[in-house]
């Protein structure tokens, strides 16, 4: 790999890098094992120069962080399939509807089966599968939100969209994945880290797949204008 | 264990395994939890607080690292680093992220006092001692550049390219310098255990 991408790896661990910048060197990462060790280790001297700064917080602060605790639901261990994953996140009715569109688009969705480091979670592995199948088709679609790519194999039987390039949204926001069968949206996936991500089984000819961009944990229907809309039988 | 919130009878440095408590918070274990905060927070706070200033975003930065921490825990695999480092990444990339949030305020704020944080923290501070003298004698290893381009970065909450900007140097130069001080700190560090 470039040297030029290698020497970035300071300013990677420093957080100094912009979000197309080490989103590029994230990529870099994943084919250098050597720079994924170096990354590591700079940011333990980092972490540490952090942490001799410690300072106690205020008292109040552990008891308001252990409550907001005792409320928010823990993520699954990774390599989790979207069907086990999610369900228990999702109000009974959201579960319906994606199991409709698990059957509408045949497969499974497969998210979070990730390499790398533990933060750094790159592209899923089934996602690269995708794009790198020998018959894979793929299309990057320019969005309001960045450039999204999207590829399809027929010997896969798969269709996956490359998110890490999208812009980085706030705690308050996700990104979702529809699939619209005869104009009617059904949610497909909330990608609570575009950067993995998502695969899915190839949808019948003539299905759209959108994305949106929705409140964080996602939503039933969406609440606004697809960034993207396409027919992967057109890629 | 310490069954006494805030009664902590064990200096940082030895013996809490932060690596096993994070393997089970994410199996759920609350206690487990506020252990882990007992002992990571006034890590997670400092760094806050010297990157986005302000004490109450400083907090509401470390409760974000915390409950990231609490969500993501099970996404946490010891063979690619320490436990602490992990949180401390988390923490740093928040804070930088609240900073950049907010750019515009935070950069009129320069020029305030900024180191005025009200309450006190003696206890901490003691404990944290030893590991201050550490990285400060190895950032004292650190060229002049090196190490004003670490900090600007890592305490400021500046890009590379802000830094170049700042130091008026060339990109690949500070680009060099972050990664030339970054291990010079860790074999420093290394060789001080």
């Amino acid at each position: 790999m470039s040297t030029e991408l290698h020497t970035l790896s300071g300013a990677y661990a420093l957080d100094a890098l912009s979000p197309e910048e080490a989103s590029a060197f994230r990529k870099h990462l994943e084919a250098c094992p050597a720079c994924c060790q170096e990354v590591r280790e700079l940011r333990s001297a980092a972490a540490r120069m952090g942490a001799g700064e410690a300072v106690a917080p205020p008292p109040y602060l552990r008891t308001r962080v252990v409550e907001a605790a005792n409320r928010t639901p823990q993520l699954p261990p990774r390599v989790t399939p979207i069907r086990a994953a999610r369900a228990s996140r999702w109000s009974p009715k959201l579960v319906a509807a994606a199991a409709a569109a698990v059957l509408v688009v045949g497969t499974a969705i497969g998210v979070g089966v990730t390499m790398g480091e533990p933060e750094e979670v790159p592209l899923a592995t089934g996602v690269v599968e995708v794009f790198t199948a020998s018959d894979a088709r793929s299309v990057e679609v320019e969005t309001t939100h960045g450039p999204l790519k999207v590829a399809t194999s027929r010997s896969e039987g798969e269709m996956a969209v490359d998110t890490s390039s999208l812009v980085p949204l706030d705690e308050e926001h996700v990104y979702q994945v529809w699939t619209l069968v005869e104009g009617e949206p059904l949610p497909v996936v909330v990608l609570e880290r575009p950067d993995t991500g998502a695969h899915m089984g190839m949808p019948a000819p003539g299905t759209q797949v959108a994305i949106t961009v929705e409140p964080a944990g996602g939503s039933e229907r969406p609440t606004t204008e697809p960034i993207a809309q396409l027919d992967p039988s057109t890629v | 264990m310490a069954g006494e919130p805030g009664l902590r009878l064990v200096p940082s440095q030895d013996g809490v395994d932060v690596d096993a408590l994070v393997a089970r918070v994410a199996l759920g274990d609350s206690a487990a939890f506020e252990r882990l905060y007992d002992e990571l927070s006034p890590s997670v706070f400092g760094v806050a607080r010297r990157v986005v200033r302000d004490p109450a975003r400083a907090e509401d930065v470390t409760q974000e690292v915390f409950l990231e921490v609490w969500r993501k825990a099970s996404r946490f695999d010891r063979d690619l680093g320490k436990g602490k480092t992990w949180v401390m990444t988390i923490a740093h990339r928040r804070a930088v992220d609240a900073v950049r949030r907010n750019e515009a305020a935070k950069r009129t704020d320069q020029h305030a006092a900024p180191d005025e944080v009200s309450h006190d923290e003696p206890a901490d501070s003691v404990i944290a001692a030893e590991e201050h003298g550490d990285v400060r004698d190895c950032l004292d290893t650190l060229t002049e550049l090196q190490l004003e381009s670490v900090r600007l970065a890592y305490f400021n909450g500046y890009t590379y390219n802000e830094v170049a900007t700042l130091l008026e140097k060339p990109l690949p130069t500070i680009k060099t310098r972050m990664r030339d001080g970054l291990i010079r700190l860790r074999d420093c560090l290394e060789g001080a255990r």
